[in-house]
Parts: structure tokens; sequence; C-alpha cells
């Protein structure tokens, strides 16, 4: 039996699966916090509010997201250092102090919007979030700080199927197929300024600047040598597939029923109506318990990963193995995160959607400078050796880059110009 | 004139020739590889120009006053610019600044956010690397303006003085080593040799995989057997990886047996084989011998070091034996008596005969029974009859008796270790 199971696991197709299983997960666990309370909340809005007529960006969205992260794993491999430690390393440290300082900003909105997502999902069950949100803090503090994360995180992950239920309502929503396939592969621009931020929240959300931190981290850490950098690409690209897979149906969802219901989403009550098709009833129910999963999970994550990176790139201990006297920056910084990410949630009357939503919205602003110092990065010769970018994909990323920046200028200029209209949107 | 400057002040200052002419802005500073305690400035790396950038490499021989600007004793035209940046074998800017460096004297890995020059005779040397939250300041330029706010709070304030130097001395280079050897004063190598193995294994673990191959192969050839037995698996299989098979080869035939049969079973099966061949002949046969053992099984713990004597030796003998192996990794409290074809016929341990006379006969001294496992007994039994009789280290025979090699107690532990981990870890 023994032999047998020698020769078969040394056979080159279970080898080479078993080769992949051992490096997989990076890529998949980074698509799954990229949905977090923030996507959930875009997705759902872009779907509720516009119908179908955001669905073609997806496509593009889902390219670049490929391309970003492909690029990221790629330096993970060829240098064994975090993003963080490479912009330190080659732009010194007035570059990284300010880059850093606005990820951090850029970040903490991130975390305020998981808790958010944390307070909007209880109260459905009519928990009051001055109970959620603290009691949620002090969770994820004690989780990562007590080393119980990695145990956990399975448990995230497998929660994560909860996004099965957007494919399944959004099928049994019957939605006008061809109008849903005409919409995706024919794109076209509305010029209008509430369209125009959609656009940028779904490109921040979909392609967040702290996953491509978070990512090469990991990987990094995973220690993936060279050569088992094709299977890390499997995993890689598989989960940046998935992730937009599964905000094409939440948008379907949301299209299906709330547009075609014309019902604005204000809060998570009309949020749930998406899951209406497969739930009936426990629609709510459903949508608060996969809000909640993923909006603690991206609360356990993102605090997290950031102060990691900020600690790297300022050349400060860090790690959750250390005493608190071995990297006070570290642990201060990550508390600091939790504490005002809860925080300011408790504040009476603080717009919880608006906070999910208008965060992604600044993702999609920091993401073409960190983009920019990717392109950089990948194409000194001198670093990645024959890992540097072909000029192919160099030129498809700087156009990408070159979109996403003119996006958030004209979404600037219709802002300035129509200063009303921006709070339109709740 | 200041004694230090910093080498953040120096960047971006503008260089005059003879004249008073602008040649320029400094944006790199080029060091002499030498073995001197404090390095020398060999060049200082002018830039010109905004949109179309030129550079120049210009001999600190022909400045002639290092101050603000750096004035030089050439004219203007003497300077030859090229379009392509230079990038000098050790410069200050590209391989010290923002990079990561060992800080020999706390033993961990710093990142360097300024260097502190010393400017003596016309020449800059290189004193401190500044790990300083001082240093970060000044880089950002905000220093004038926050120790005038702290000077207005609180004058007697200990961060206007505080600053986090760490002597060159004592700092060991990570990047430069990718392409070229790093050279050391003599005084900074022997520093390093003061670390403890183990910790530096542990400093190992904080380095990209770059940054290790390049502190590695600073060490003694000594040094790095030593080190590279106490990295953890996977990092030896990185490691590994990266060093030539001729290195990789001399590593392996000088760590302990057992550890070099684990790390090759882990190494992919092409790789192993190469490394087999490269090796000399003899050492080759005794792993391919243990590479044959299940893993958890007494073949596969054991090591083939062991002292080992004929039946007719004495005491004397066996005190010599000992003297002999003192430098070597083995088990030297237990003395294996074994005839002609390796069978073992008893075993005596240090305490049996340290008192003894010279002349004793070695088989006066050995323990009344024997005490062995088979090559195929598991981890658990070796642990029990080790912890039964109590001892350091017990003999592995094959069916005919036949001394095998030796089990010692470290090994066991280890592996019980990561056993009781792995099912620790299930029960999370």
């Amino acid at each position: 039996m023994k032999k047998f199971w020698e020769t078969f696991k040394n056979s080159r197709p279970i080898k080479s699966l078993l080769l992949f299983l051992a490096v997989m997960g990076p890529g998949i666990i980074t698509a799954n916090v990229d949905n977090d309370a923030g996507g959930i909340a875009t997705y759902s809005l872009a779907g509720a509010h516009f119908g179908y007529t955001l669905m073609w960006s997806l496509v593009p969205i889902t390219l670049a997201l490929i391309l970003v992260q492909e690029m990221c794993a790629r330096m993970a491999v060829a240098t064994g250092k975090g993003l963080a430690d490479l912009i330190r390393e080659n732009y010194g440290v007035k570059v990284t102090f300010y880059l850093m300082f606005v990820l951090f900003l850029v970040n903490l909105t991130n975390v305020m919007a998981e808790f958010s997502g944390i307070a909007m999902s209880l109260e459905l069950f009519h928990i009051s979030r001055f109970l959620s949100v603290p009691v949620s803090a002090i969770l994820v503090w004690m989780l990562v700080v007590k080393g119980t994360y990695k145990s956990v995180e399975k448990i995230f992950l497998f929660a994560c199927l909860f996004y099965v239920a957007y494919i399944f309502s959004g099928f049994m929503a019957k939605p006008d197929w061809t109008d849903v396939l005409h919409q995706t592969l024919h794109p076209k621009m509305e010029w209008k300024l509430d369209y125009t931020i959609m656009l940028v929240g779904l490109v921040g959300t979909t392609i967040a600047p702290w996953m491509q931190f978070y990512l090469q981290s990991s990987i990094v850490e995973k220690g993936v040598t060279p050569e088992e950098y094709k299977h890390i690409k499997i995993d890689v690209v598989g989960g940046c597939i998935l992730a937009p897979v599964i905000a094409f149906f939440i948008v379907v969802a949301c299209g299906a029923t709330l547009f075609q219901e014309g019902i604005m989403i204000e809060s998570a009550q009309e949020a749930a109506v998406a899951l209406k098709p497969l739930a009936g009833q426990y629609a709510s129910v459903l949508f608060a318990l996969g809000l909640f999963n993923a909006s603690f999970f991206a609360a356990s994550v993102l605090p997290l990963s950031t102060s990691y990176c900020v600690c790297e790139g300022m050349g400060w201990d860090a790690g959750i193995d250390k005493r608190f006297e071995e990297a006070p920056h570290f642990f201060w910084m990550y508390t600091f995160m939790i504490a005002i990410g809860a925080g300011v949630v408790l504040i009476p009357r603080f717009p919880l959607l608006g906070m999910m939503y208008f965060s992604q919205v600044g993702n999609g602003i920091l993401l073409p400078f960190i983009l920019i110092f990717m392109l950089k990065l990948i194409n000194d010769k001198e670093l990645m050796g024959e890992f540097a970018n072909s000029k192919f994909l160099n030129i498809i990323t700087w156009v990408a880059v070159a979109i996403i920046i003119a996006l958030t200028l004209t979404m600037v200029v219709f802002a300035l110009s129509n200063s009303d209209a921006l709070f339109g949107i709740k | 004139m200041r004694l230090f400057v910093y080498l953040s002040e120096i960047l971006g200052r503008n260089v005059c020739d003879a004249r008073n002419h602008v040649v320029g802005k400094i944006y790199d500073v080029s060091m002499r590889m030498s073995e001197e305690v404090f390095p020398r400035t060999e060049s200082i790396l002018v830039r010109r120009g905004f949109f179309k950038k030129e550079y120049a490499k210009i001999p600190i021989a022909d400045c002639a006053d290092l101050g603000r600007p750096l004035r030089l004793k050439i004219s203007k035209e003497k300077v030859v610019f090229q379009e392509e940046k230079i990038r000098s074998t050790f410069s200050l800017c590209r391989h010290i600044l923002d990079q990561q460096v060992v800080d020999i004297n706390d033993q961990k890995v710093v990142r360097v956010n300024d260097v502190h020059l010393l400017r003596i005779d016309n020449q800059f040397h290189l004193a401190h690397v500044d790990i300083g939250i001082r240093g970060i300041i000044r880089r950002l330029e905000w220093n004038k303006m926050i120790d005038g706010v702290v000077r207005l709070f609180a004058p007697d304030s200990s961060f206007l003085t505080q600053e986090d130097f760490i002597s060159w001395k004592n700092t060991q280079v990570l990047t430069i080593g990718r392409s070229h050897n790093v050279l050391r004063s003599n005084m900074a190598r022997q520093k390093l040799s003061r670390i403890p193995p183990t910790q530096l294994a542990e400093i190992m673990e904080d380095l990209d995989v770059f940054e290790k191959v390049s502190l590695f192969k600073s060490f003694s050839v000594d040094m790095q057997h030593k080190v590279f037995t106490d990295m953890a698996l996977q990092e030896k299989e990185e490691l590994i990886d990266q060093l030539s098979n001729h290195d990789a080869v001399r590593i392996i035939e000088n760590i302990p047996k057992d550890e070099a049969t684990d790390l090759l079973l882990n190494l992919p099966k092409d790789k192993m084989m190469n490394l087999l061949r490269l090796m000399k002949r003899e050492n080759a046969m005794i792993l391919k011998k243990l590479l044959g053992f299940e893993k958890d099984s007494a073949g596969g713990l054991m090591t083939t070091e062991y002292l080992s004597l004929p039946e007719d030796s004495f005491v004397k003998d066996a005190l010599q034996e000992i003297k002999n192996n003192v430098e070597k990794p083995v088990n030297l409290f237990h003395i294996y008596i074994v005839d002609n074809d390796n069978r073992l016929l008893g075993s005596t341990s240090l305490r049996n005969f340290i008192n003894a006379d010279l002349n004793t006969p070695i088989t006066e001294t050995c323990f009344s029974y024997r005490i062995f496992v088979r090559t195929d007994d598991d981890i658990e039994e070796v642990a029990l009859i080790l912890e039964k009789y109590k001892f350091s280290s017990i003999p592995v025979l094959n069916e005919d008796d036949i001394l095998q090699g030796v089990i010692t107690i470290d090994d066991v532990v280890e592996e019980l270790i990561s056993i009781a981990w792995k099912k620790y870890d299930g029960q999370l």
C-alpha cells in the first residue's frame, strides 16, 4: 500500500497537483478578502442604481487585476521582498514615508468600512452597533495578537462560500440574459458624475491598493521559489478571476431585483433584497451573515497587513510573534487602526453605506500611483533579472494606469463643476 | 568646520569648479573597496540637467574643498559627463542608504536611515550608519521644524540629542554581495565570528534569499558549516538552491550526516542525485545508505559519526580517540567496541572508564548488556530505550548485528518536538 502511494505521489500529474496545492493560497485568500464590506456595498450599489449599464467595466477591470496581481507575484518570487521593502530600497525614505502615509489613511477608511459592514449586518439582527462594533473590535484585536488568526482563517475562507448565494440568486431572479451579455460586451461610457464616481469605486474595490502589498508579502512569506512560480501563477490568476465573477453576479442579482423595482439602496434591508429570489423571506438573514463574515474577515486582515507594510517600509520591527516592547510602532499602529476604525462607526448618524462606498473610491484614486511604482520596479532588470516585464505587458499596464488616472481626473472635474450632485449618493 | 556630516546633507549639494562655475549636483558617493575599518571615498558622483540627465564621476583627489558648495581643483571642462547612469561597485546610496544591514553588536537586521561621514584630510570616511527616528526626520527635511517645536516645549528633551548610530565596523552589508564578495576589515569579520552560530541562523531568517547568500558567503568556511547546521530545514533548502553546486557539496559533506540526509530528502530528486554525484565517493556511499531508510525509523534518524574501537584496545586508546575527535560533531561520551566486520560487541561510556587505569582493556569497562536498536525500529521505541537507560546516544544495528550508526538524543528530541507540534497544531 505504501509503495503504491509512493509511486502514485511521484507520478508527474499528481506531483504537480500536490505542488500546486502546497503553494496555493495567497491568490485565493487575497481574492476573498477583496470582496469585503466595501466590495459588497459598491457592487450592490452599482447594480441597484445603474442596472447592467456598468457591467462592461468588469471585463477590463478583471484583465487589469490579473495583470497587476501577476506582477506582484513575479516581484515576490524574483526579489523575495515585500512591495514596501522594494519601494523603500529603490526610492528612498522620503517617497516611502509619504506613500505609506497616504496608504495608511486610505486603508484606515477601508477599516472603517469593514466595521461599518459589521455594524450594518448585525443591525439586521437588531443588535445595536454600540454592542456589536466594540465586541468585534476586541475580538479582531485578540484574534491576531493572541496568534489564533491562522487557524480561524480557514473558517473565514469556508464562510466565503456565501458568495455562491449571489450566483444562485442571480440566476433565479431570471435576468434578461441577452441584455446582461450585451451590456457586458459593449462598453458604453456615460459622462455623468455619479457614473464616473461609481466606475472609480469599482476599479478601487476590485484592484485595491492594499491587495498588492498583501499578496506580495504572503507569497514572500510562503517562500515560493522561481521553479514553483508557475504554480503560484495559477493560484493568483484563479483568484483574480474568482473575485470579479462574484462581483458580476452581485451586480446581476441587484440589477435584476433592486434596479427593476426602482429601489435605491439606503440600508442593509434594501441591499438584502437582491438575495430574495434565492432565500425569500430569509434573504436578510443570509445577507447579514455573509456581510458579517466578509467584514470581519477583512477587518482582521487589513489593519494587520497595513501595519506590517508601513513598518516594513519605515524599517521598524514588526510581527505578531514579537513582544510589545520589541515592536512598539507595529502594535500601536495596529491597535490605533482598529480603535479608530471601530470608533468612528459609533458616532451617531454615521453614514455606514457611504463609508463603505466612498472608501473604495479612495482606493481607486490611490491605485494608479501604486501601479506606477510597481511598473518602475518590475522594469528594473538588475532587480528582476529574467522576471522583468516584457514590452507588451508594459504597454498594456501603462495604458491601464493612464485610463485610471484619466477617469479620476474626469471625476474630479465633474465634481468641481457640480458639487451638489456629489452628495446625491448616500 | 564640522568633523561629521550626514550623507543626506551632501546629496543634492552643488559642485563648483575652480572658477566657481556650477558643474552639477551630487547624487551619490562612491566608496573604495578596501579592508580599512572606515572606508574612504573614492569619487563623487555628479548629475546635471533636468530633462536630459547626464552623469559624471569625479575622483576625490580632484576636490579642493568638501564644504558647501563642494569645490573642485579642476575646471568644469575637465569633467566628462555621460548619458548613462554610473554604477559603482560600492556606493553609499545604492548599497547602504535605505538598505538592510546586520547590526553585529545587537545581532539583528536593521534598516539604514542615514549615513554618518567623518570628514578629515579632505576625505569622507564612512563612520556610522544611522538607524534612528532622527535619521528618518532628517531625510524628510523636517528636522529643523520638529527640533524647533521640541526645543520650545521641552528644551532638555533627550530626543534632541539621542542619535541611534551603529559604528561601521559593527555592521555587515548585505546588498553588495549579490554580484561581488563583500570586502570587510578583519576586525568586522572577527566580530561576526563571535556571534553564536544559532544566533546567526536566526538572523538569516529575517533576510531575503539574496541577502542570505551574501551574509552566508561572508562567513569563514568553518562558520558556514556551523550556521548551516543550525538553520531551519526550509531555509537550508533555499540556501542550497542559491549556492553553487561546489559550495553545496562542500557544506553537505561537512555537516552531520543525519542533517545532510534530511536535507537531501527534501531536495528535488535530480538536484539530490546531482549533489551525490559530485561528492567524495565514501561520503556519497554513506549518504545513499542513509537515504534508503524510512524518515522516522532508527535508520533514518541515525548518523554515521560515532567513536568505535577494536576489541583489543585499552582505556588509553579510548581517551586518545576522544581527544582526536573533539573538533568533530560526534557524541564523545559513548564508545562502541566492534570486531573486524563492524559487528557490535559491546559499548562503554566515558563515565565507565575515565577513572580506570590507562592499561585496563576497554572490554572490562563495557556495560554488561548490549543495548541497541534495529534500523527499522520506529522513533517511539528509540525514545523509550534512550529514556530507560538514560543514554545520550544509542547504536543502531542491522539484522546481522553490524553497527550501522548511532542515534543521539538531540535528534530524537527534535523529531519528537516536530511530531508533538503537528499534533498540537491539529488541535487548534
